[in-house]
C-alpha cells in the first residue's frame, strides 16, 4: 500500500467513527437486508434464524420456538447495543461456536446504522 | 384399483428447478397447479442447518440428498453388444430427490449457451464441409435461437442470484468478462465472488499463454440479495460445503428459497410429497395424455390424477423413463435409426491436473461451489480452428477449486504410497499447497448412445429399469488429447514443485468416480417429428398437452453446465404455456 492510501484509509476511518455516534436509520434498514435471508423482523416467524421481533434488549436465545446452539443457549449475554455491536463486528468472538452462518460486518458504521434500525423497529 | 382423484389444470412431475419455476408461473397465471414429488418436504432451517449438514460421509459419500439406487436405478453399458448391469451405487451422476430436487446441492454454475450449440450441424457444415460430420454423429440443430433465449436466461440469473462479470453487454465487450460470451443486456444481478490464489494463480498464467480467464458465473451470492420475486438470498460464506449439500446460508440459488415457497403461498398450487409418478395415461384417441398414476411412498396407495396438462420436470433420465414406461412417442431404435425417444444421450469429457507449490497456501476448504477462473478459448471461441485438430465441440478450462473437504480433496504427487505414514506425511505436506486445472468438455451425439427399457432388470415397482448405453466416441478421445495437452502447456508455465499432469480420456466411460450430474437427450427438441421428440416450446409433437422440461430436450451437450439453458427454457415455455396455450390449446408449432 502507498502511503497516500494508508492516509486516505485513515481519513475515512476517521469520518466513518464520526457518524457512528448516531447512527442513521435509513441506511440501517438497507444494511439489514444482509440479515434478511435469514432473519424475519415479525414476532414469531423463524427462518434459518430466530425471528428478531423485539431483540433489543432481550436476553440471547430466549425464544422457545427456536432451536439455539448449545453455545448461544450458554451465551448469557443480553442484547444491548454495546452487545449488538460486537457481536456484529464478529460473530464467533462474542459466542464463540454459534451457528449463525454470517462473517459479520466490518465496517463500525454499517454496524451503527443497523443497529439504530433495529433499535427503532425491533424494539 | 388407483383411486381416482379431482382433475386439476396441471400436473408438474417432479418439484425442482423446473417443477419450481413453472409451479410459481402457472399458479400465478390462476391454473390449478398439482405437484407430485417422489422425495420429501426440504426447508434450509430443518434440512440444511450447520452443524449438521458439513456431515461429509452422509451427504457426499453416502449421498443423503440424491435418488435411492436400491429403490429405482439404470443399468448400464458402453455399447449394443454388451449385457447392461444395474447401477447399484450411484456414481458418475446423482440425480437429486427431494422437494428442490437437484436444486440444492448443485454447485450453481450457471451459463448461457448459444447459437455455436442451437445451430451445431449447419455452422459445421458451412464452415467445415458435410463430410466433416461422421455418419454415426447424429448431431441437429435445436430449432430455438440465442436471441429468443436471451430474454428468459436473464429471467432465470435474476431469479437464481448469479454472481459473475458480463464479457458483452449489447455488442460491447467487457474487460473482465469473457470476450468470447454472446450479448447479454444486462450485467449480472451480483458482481464475481472473491476470487481464490490457485484461480489468481491460473489467470495470471493462462492469460500469459494467450487465453482470456475470466470469473466463473455461479449461482453463490457474493452478497445478501434480493431476486425481482422477493425472495432474499444471504451472502456466501466461502464454506466449501456446496456441491452435494444444501447451503445453510441461503447463498445458493435454489428452488426450495425462491420459487418454490413463492408458488407454496398460492392458493392455485399444491404440491404432494412421497408421490411417485409411475405412469403418464393417454386417452383412447392417442393424441392426448389424460394425467398421470402415482403411488404414496409412504403408504403403497396408488392414485390417479387427471389433468388437462401433465408437465414432466423429473430430471432428464427420469423424464425418458417416464415417456418409455408410458408408451408415448416411438422408442429410438439404434440399429433402424427409427424412433425418437431415447435418442441422442449425451455427457460430458474431461481432463485435470494437481499441481503442487511447495510453500504456497492455497486454504482450499475456503472455497465456494463456482468460485474458479475459466477460460473459453477453446470452447464458446467460433475462430478457434476445430479443423486441424479433427473434433467437433469444444471444451472449457478452469483453475481453481471448489472445497476442500476432509474426506474427498487428498491430492499428492503421483507415486505417493497409498497408505501408511508416508502417505500420512504426504497428505498433512500437501493438503494446502496443491491447486487443480480442470476442464468439461462437449459430447456429440452418436447413434450408439441412448436410453431404452432394459429387458431384464427392474425397479422397486415391478418397472422395467432404464438402460444407458454409452460411450465416447472418436470424436471426444481427439478433443480429449488437445485438452490434456492445454492443461498441461499451463501447468508448466507455472512451474509447480510438482505435477500429476493430465491425462487425455480415451478408456471406456464408466459409472466410477463421480464426473458430472449433466445428463442430456433423449427427448430432444427439433423442427421435424420424426427426428424428434418436442418442438421448441418443449411440447410433444404426438401429445399437444404433454410438456417435457429439463436436459432431456437437449439434442447434444455442450461443455457448460445445463441449468442456465434448462432454467431459461423453462421460463419460455412457462410464457408460452400462459399466453398461447391456455388462450388455444393444441400444437404451438405446427408439424
Ligand atoms: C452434485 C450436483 C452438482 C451440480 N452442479 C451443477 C452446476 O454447477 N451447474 C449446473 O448447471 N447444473 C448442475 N447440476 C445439475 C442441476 O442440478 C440440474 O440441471 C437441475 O437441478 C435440473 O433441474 P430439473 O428440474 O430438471 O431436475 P431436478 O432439479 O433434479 O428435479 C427433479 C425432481 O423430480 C423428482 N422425480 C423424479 N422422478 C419422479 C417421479 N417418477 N415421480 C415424482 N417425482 C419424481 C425428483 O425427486 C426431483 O426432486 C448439478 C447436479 C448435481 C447432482
Ligand atoms: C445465513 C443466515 C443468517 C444471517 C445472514 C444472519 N443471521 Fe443472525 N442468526 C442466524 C442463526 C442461525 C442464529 C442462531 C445461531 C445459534 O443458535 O447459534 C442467529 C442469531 C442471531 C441473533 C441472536 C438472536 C437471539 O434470539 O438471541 C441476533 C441478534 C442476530 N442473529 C442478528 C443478525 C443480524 C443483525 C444479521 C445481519 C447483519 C444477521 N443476524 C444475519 C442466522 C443468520
Amino acid at each position: 500500500m502507498t502511503t497516500r492510501k494508508v492516509f486516505f484509509a485513515a481519513a475515512l476511518a476517521v469520518i466513518a467513527h464520526a457518524a457512528s455516534a448516531q447512527g442513521d436509520p435509513k441506511r440501517g434498514e438497507k444494511v439489514f437486508e444482509e440479515c434478511r435471508a435469514c432473519h424475519a423482523i415479525e414476532k414469531g416467524s423463524n427462518g434459518v434464524g430466530p425471528s428478531l421481533h423485539g431483540v433489543i434488549g432481550r436476553r440471547a436465545a430466549e425464544l422457545d420456538d427456536f432451536r439455539y446452539s448449545p453455545a448461544f443457549k450458554r451465551a448469557n449475554i443480553t442484547w444491548t447495543r454495546q452487545n449488538l455491536d460486537a457481536f456484529l463486528a464478529d460473530p464467533q468472538k462474542l459466542v464463540p461456536a454459534n451457528r449463525m452462518p454470517y462473517a459479520g460486518m466490518p465496517e463500525a458504521k454499517d454496524r451503527a446504522d443497523v443497529i439504530e434500525y433495529m433499535q427503532r423497529i425491533l424494539k | 384399483m388407483a383411486q381416482k382423484l379431482k382433475g386439476v389444470d396441471v400436473v408438474l412431475v417432479g418439484l425442482g428447478w423446473t417443477g419450481g419455476i413453472l409451479a410459481k408461473e402457472l399458479s400465478e397465471a390462476g391454473m390449478k397447479v398439482v405437484a407430485l414429488e417422489r422425495g420429501a418436504m426440504r426447508s434450509t432451517e430443518k434440512d440444511f442447518a450447520v452443524p449438521m449438514i458439513r456431515d461429509e460421509l452422509r451427504y457426499s459419500a453416502r449421498n443423503d440428498l440424491m435418488q435411492n439406487p436400491a429403490k429405482d436405478t439404470l443399468t448400464i453399458r458402453n455399447n449394443p453388444s454388451q449385457e447392461a448391469l444395474p447401477m447399484r451405487r450411484l456414481g458418475s451422476f446423482l440425480p437429486g430427490e427431494g422437494v428442490g430436487g437437484a436444486g440444492v446441492h448443485w454447485n450453481g454454475h450457471t451459463w448461457r449457451w448459444t447459437d455455436m450449440e442451437f445451430k451445431v450441424r449447419s455452422l459445421y457444415e458451412e464452415r467445415y464441409g458435410k463430410a466433416y460430420i461422421p455418419a454415426d454423429m447424429t448431431i441437429q440443430d435445436w430449432g430455438i435461437t440465442y436471441a429468443e433465449l436471451e430474454p428468459y436466461y436473464d429471467r432465470f440469473e435474476y431469479t437464481a442470484g448469479i454472481s459473475g462479470k458480463a464479457g458483452n453487454i449489447r455488442g460491447k465487450i467487457q474487460p473482465g468478462g469473457s470476450p468470447f460470451e454472446a450479448p447479454r443486456a444486462r450485467e449480472y444481478p451480483l458482481p464475481p465472488l472473491r476470487s481464490s490464489l490457485a484461480g489468481e494463480m491460473f489467470a495470471v498464467a493462462a492469460s500469459a499463454n494467450g487465453y482470456h480467464p475470466f470469473p466463473r458465473p455461479t449461482a453463490n451470492a457474493s452478497r445478501a440479495y434480493t431476486n425481482p420475486d422477493g425472495a432474499r438470498l444471504g451472502a456466501c460464506q466461502y464454506c466449501g460445503f456446496c456441491e452435494r449439500f444444501g447451503c445453510e446460508a441461503n447463498a445458493k440459488g435454489s428452488p426450495h428459497i425462491t420459487v418454490i415457497p413463492i408458488a407454496m403461498r398460492n392458493p392455485n398450487f399444491e404440491l404432494r410429497t412421497h408421490a411417485w409418478v409411475t405412469k403418464v395415461l393417454k386417452d383412447s384417441g392417442g393424441k392426448r395424455v389424460t394425467g398421470v398414476t402415482y403411488t404414496s411412498v409412504l403408504n403403497g396407495e396408488e392414485y390417479e390424477q387427471p389433468a388437462q396438462l401433465v408437465i414432466l420436470c423429473a430430471y432428464a433420465i427420469n423424464n425418458v423413463h417416464l415417456m418409455l414406461l408410458s408408451g408415448l412417442g416411438v422408442p429410438y431404435d439404434a440399429v433402424t435409426q427409427k424412433g425418437v425417444i431415447g435418442k441422442n444421450y449425451c455427457y460430458q469429457t474431461g481432463a485435470g491436473a494437481t499441481l503442487f507449490f511447495e510453500g504456497r497456501h492455497f486454504n482450499p476448504f475456503m472455497s465456494t461451489g463456482g468460485l474458479s477462473m475459466v477460460a473459453d478459448d477453446y470452447n464458446t471461441n467460433l475462430d478457434f480452428d476445430r479443423g486441424p485438430h479433427g473434433f467437433i465441440g469444444g471444451y472449457s478450462l478452469s483453475g481453481g477449486m471448489t472445497g476442500g473437504r476432509p474426506i474427498s480433496f487428498r491430492p499428492l504427487p503421483s507415486g505417493t504410497p497409498q497408505w501408511g505414514k508416508a502417505w500420512k506425511a504426504a497428505t498433512a505436506q500437501w493438503y494446502g499447497s496443491a491447486m487443480t486445472i480442470s476442464s468439461s468438455g462437449s459430447v456429440m451425439a452418436n447413434r450408439y448412445n441412448y436410453y431404452d427399457l432394459d429387458p431384464t432388470y427392474r425397479n422397486a415397482f415391478g418397472q422395467p429399469l432404464m438402460r444407458m448405453t454409452f460411450d465416447y466416441k472418436e470424436n471426444e478421445h481427439r478433443m480429449s488429447r488437445h485438452t490434456a495437452q492445454a492443461i498441461n502447456e499451463i501447468a508448466k508455465s507455472m512451474n509447480p514443485t510438482s505435477l500429476n499432469p493430465a491425462t487425455a480420456r480415451t478408456d471406456p466411460w464408466t459409472v466410477v468416480p463421480y464426473q458430472s450430474t449433466h445428463n442430456t437427450g433423449g427427448t430432444i427438441m427439433g423442427v421435424n417429428p420424426r427426428t424428434s421428440a418436442v418442438n421448441k416450446y418443449l411440447q410433444s409433437w404426438d401429445y399437444h398437452n404433454l410438456f417435457v422440461m429439463g436436459a432431456s430436450v437437449f439434442p447434444h451437450n455442450s461443455a457448460y453446465n445445463p441449468t442456465g439453458p434448462v432454467g431459461a427454457l423453462t421460463y419460455w415455455t412457462a410464457e408460452a404455456i400462459k399466453k398461447r396455450y391456455a388462450k388455444n390449446p393444441g400444437p404451438l408449432v405446427s408439424a
